[in-house]
């Protein structure tokens, strides 16, 4: 250095020399070459580029650096203008920085220092920044500069302007709110969108806290972030955000998500924040979810079979249904085929369906869905029906298919249609004629009697309304009879059948029977009518009915005429019997032999004439003064009956005995008649010994009773067990036994009319037992 | 002291056999005859030819009449202050049940069916005579007398 300083010296008569000042002590002067030698020192090391300048502008004095960054020697610089190396600025800020006070200087460090421009040996410029600092010395102030060569940081200060205002537009343009953070948390920058999002106007956000607008979470993400490369930050993309809730300038809050980057500036790392409003996309979230879930629900508790497959005819999802359906575990199916549960015909549905809109395929319904086959884990098959319907979800379109196994149906269709090939079958081979109708009253089959009955041909009819054959009575029954179970419906037969009128093709009308049975079948409830004509049948009761009616006018008008007759004919009997008998009182004896013998006869004839006339008005009277039959006790008609024959009892010394005897309807006069005449007979015809009569009575089928009158008489042959029941039917002479012989007639009519019949069991010589059945209650 | 009796039939066989019958049970029996109910009618209003008629004791009165049937002749009888005291036996062969009732309504004493044998039809004679002549009071009296 004491070299250069002597060089210096030199060259010029600087001012400089002041440091030669010889009236300087000698302590002082060694101090200040202590001081150069360290100022000397520290220039040398100085990693800048170091000139000091004197106040005439000549560089006294530099660092290698200087020669470095500006390409020149030492030599060639010292005592040179100062502005050989930088050309403009430098002389000004001389001025300028000496009305600042030294300790001012001091403080004024590098990165706020002047940029000038430096120029080197070689011509070329490049941006520096100057630091002065005064420098007192013997010759005078002197300046020292420390020059640093800032291209590079200039470089980058274009580069990052060029990039800033790329980057505000950028910013401006972005569909998302985007706000720039410092470290400190305030917002510098904010576009457009985030005025909007937020509702603040520009100025109101910018100086202000992120935390304004986003309360919790922001800060967090900043450290969070700032331990993040740069490259994984901008790696990262919107929807792989973090979310938080915004705060709008009125108070609202909705959910956000911020993507950060980082931004190097030259104030510092900043963040930048990419805010998405993503309030419908929660809302939308939270529905799926929602419907997610309930679809998941639904799904499980479907009946049927679901499962949903993707576009790769992969099975996604599937319920217990389909599980238990095709014999798979829920894990075995999962990401399978669907293929493998069903073979042939899904994915060519899926195409098809595809192609079909989403309205299309909603308003398919089952029963009109693609009948297919489903292969279990076994390797059984069986007949399925599908139903598509297409799903959107975050993985594409979806097809959910319903799958119910149709194994039941299938074989039910295929017995129906035996069935009804059967039925078929007898409907054509039907006597009667057979008619089906539907539930609209439509005639749907018919068989070949059907068109004789009718007079039509088949296709004349099929489809005609029922009524067009049956005009009246049909619909009626078919309601009536709908109410009715199917096991009533088919007890019911023919002959307990509804009578009706059927009308022919001609017009003509024939009464028919009707008898109808339901049939179920896929078409819904139709009703079979088997209908037979009884025009005949009609025609024969119409007959009978009258043959009838004449028959009792008949009967009637027979029973008054004997009644009559028998009546009449009493009067001049009672003369011509009273008056033979008068005459054989008074006269006998008293006339020849002839005369008696004569009038013997007369009053004898006259007798019985009277007996049979008598007997024959008793027998006409069971029917005309019969009277109606009602409740009575047989017992108290025995005991009237036995009162009766009290005379005849004890003659014979009779023994009647009777076993307690049911009510019955009768008439009571004619029951106490039939025991009189029965009782009468057992004591009359009796076989030597104790006449005994013994009467019972046991229940028979229906309300019936038989009863039986039984003696230990002379019995009578069977070939004559039909003769003894008819009028005047003796078996005896005259003279053996009393009676006209009507006693047994009167029986049997009484027994009739009561509704029953009379018979008799016996053998000659073993008494008899007399059977009549009369109706009880 | 003899009975009057007034028998009003038609039938001249049965007036006989009533006669016999009468006769056989009681001598002192004045048997009057009529053979149809305007006759009967006169007889006990003693009119005309039978204005010196005697008060019968009794009536046997038989149910179908000429002219005037034993039905009329009743009511009339009944009607008569004087005549309805008069014992009134229905003697007819008429079972129905209309002729009994209306019969009693009318204030017949008795309701007899002629028998249709000899001796049932003496038997039933013989007793209206013996109860209507021994038994039974008869008023001693008539009331206009």
């Amino acid at each position: 250095m004491r070299s250069n300083r002597i060089k210096m010296k030199a060259r010029r008569s600087p001012p400089a020399a002041a440091i030669r000042d010889l009236s300087m002590p000698d302590a002082t002067e060694k101090h200040l070459a202590q001081m150069e030698s360290k100022y000397h020192g520290l220039l040398e090391a100085a990693p800048d580029a170091m000139v000091v300048v004197n106040q005439g502008g000549d560089i006294v004095l530099l660092n290698l650096q200087a020669e470095k960054q500006f390409g020149y020697r030492r030599d060639e610089l010292l005592g040179q203008k100062v502005t050989n190396i930088i050309p403009e600025g430098f002389a000004e800020r001389l001025i300028a920085d000496d009305l600042r006070s030294a300790e001012d200087a001091l403080a004024q460090q590098i990165g706020s220092g002047i940029e000038l421009i430096g120029r080197r040996k070689d011509g070329g410029e490049f941006p520096i920044e100057l630091m002065l600092s005064p420098l007192e010395s013997a010759e005078g102030i002197l300046v020292t500069a420390a020059i640093r060569d800032i291209s590079a940081r200039k470089t980058d200060e274009k580069h990052l302007a060029q990039m800033e205002s790329k980057y505000r537009g950028l910013l401006e343009a972005a569909p998302d709110a985007m706000v720039v953070v410092n470290q400190s948390g305030d917002i510098v920058l904010l576009n457009l969108q985030a005025e909007k999002q937020f509702g603040y106007r520009r100025d109101e956000l910018l100086g202000q806290k992120v935390t304004n607008i986003i309360p919790v979470g922001f800060a967090e993400r900043l450290i969070a972030d700032d331990l993040r490369s740069a490259e994984d930050a901008s790696a990262q993309q919107i929807e792989t955000g973090i979310e938080l809730i915004g705060r709008r300038k009125d108070g609202d809050e909705f959910p956000i998500e911020i993507m950060l980057s980082p931004l190097e500036s030259a104030e510092g790392t900043l963040v930048t924040a990419a805010i998405r409003n993503i309030s419908v996309r929660k809302a939308a979230e939270m529905h799926l979810a929602q419907m997610q879930g309930k679809y998941r629900g639904l799904l499980e508790a479907a009946p049927d079979a679901m499962v949903v497959v993707s576009q790769g005819g992969d099975i996604v999802l599937l319920n217990l249904q389909a599980e238990k359906q095709f014999g798979y575990r829920r894990d075995e199916l999962l990401g399978q085929k669907v293929t493998n549960i069903i073979p042939v015909g899904f994915a060519e549905r899926l195409i098809a369906d595809d192609l079909r809109s989403t309205e299309d395929a909603l308003a398919q319904q089952i029963g009109t869905g693609i009948e297919l086959t489903g292969l279990r884990k076994d390797g059984g098959e069986f007949p399925i029906e599908i139903m598509l319907s297409p799903l959107e979800s975050a993985e594409g379109t979806l097809v959910t298919a319903a799958i119910r196994n149709i194994s039941v149906r299938k074989a039910a269709e295929m017995h129906l249609a035996q069935m009804e090939g059967r039925y078929r079958g007898l409907l054509e081979a039907a006597p009667d004629a057979m008619v089906v109708v539907n539930q609209s009253g439509e005639i749907v089959l018919l068989n070949v009697q059907a068109e004789k009955q009718f007079g039509y041909r088949r296709d004349e009819l099929l489809g005609q309304q029922v009524t067009n054959i049956i005009p009246v009575g049909f619909a009626e029954r078919l309601i009536a009879d709908d109410l009715r179970s199917a096991e009533d419906a088919s007890a019911q037969q023919i002959g307990a059948g509804i009578e009706l009128i059927a009308c022919r093709k001609d017009g003509s009308e024939f009464p028919i029977e009707l008898m109808l049975s339901p049939l179920r079948n896929s078409e819904g409830i139709l009703v079979t009518a088997a209908i037979r004509d009884i025009s005949v049948r009609k025609k024969a009761a119409v007959v009978l009915l009258q043959k009838v009616e004449e028959l009792n006018r008949s009967n009637e008008e027979l029973g008054q005429f004997a009644y009559l007759a028998s009546h009449d004919l009493q009067e001049p009997l009672r003369m011509v019997a009273s008056y033979t008998q008068l005459l054989s009182r008074r006269y006998k004896g008293k006339l020849d032999a002839d005369a008696d013998e004569f009038i013997a006869f007369a009053v004898d004839g006259a007798s019985r004439m009277q007996r049979l006339i008598h007997d024959l008005l008793a027998y006409s009277r069971v029917g005309t003064k019969g009277k109606d039959l009602i409740e009575t006790s047989s017992e108290d008609a025995l005991q009237q009956a036995l009162v009766n024959l009290r005379g005849a009892i004890e003659e014979s010394g009779a023994l009647v005995t009777h076993d307690p005897l049911p009510a019955v309807l009768a008439d009571e006069m004619q029951l106490i008649q039939l025991f009189q005449n029965l009782i009468g007979n057992a004591i009359k015809y009796q076989s030597p010994g104790v006449p005994r009569v013994h009467i019972s009575a046991a229940r028979a089928s229906g309300k019936k009773w038989n009863f039986s009158v039984k003696d230990n008489g002379l019995g009578i042959d069977p070939q004559y067990f039909e003769r003894i029941f008819g009028m005047f039917q003796r078996l005896h002479k005259r003279d053996e036994f009393a009676g006209t012989g009507i006693g047994l007639a009167i029986c049997k009519k009484i027994v009739e009319r009561h509704g029953g019949r009379i018979w008799v069991e016996s053998q000659p010589g073993e008494g008899s037992t007399f059977r009549f059945a009369l109706a009880g209650r | 002291m003899p009975m009057e009796v007034l028998l009003i039939e038609d039938s001249l066989g049965d007036v006989r056999l009533t006669q016999e019958a009468f006769r056989d049970a009681n001598t002192y029996i004045h048997l009057h005859v009529a053979t149809n109910g305007v006759a009967a009618m006169a007889f006990l209003r003693r009119e005309g030819v039978h204005s010196q008629a005697p008060r019968p004791d009794f009536i046997v009165l038989d149910l179908n009449l000429p002219k005037m049937d034993g039905r009329e002749v009743l009511a009339h009888i009944n009607e008569d202050y004087d005549l309805k005291t008069i014992p009134t036996i229905i003697l007819t062969t008429s079972e129905a049940e209309a002729d009994i009732l209306k019969s009693y309504q009318l204030q017949a004493n008795c309701y007899l069916n002629k028998p249709v044998r000899l001796d049932a039809f003496e038997t039933i004679v013989k007793s209206i005579n013996h109860f209507w002549m021994t038994m039974a009071k008869l008023p001693t009296q008539a009331i206009s007398e």
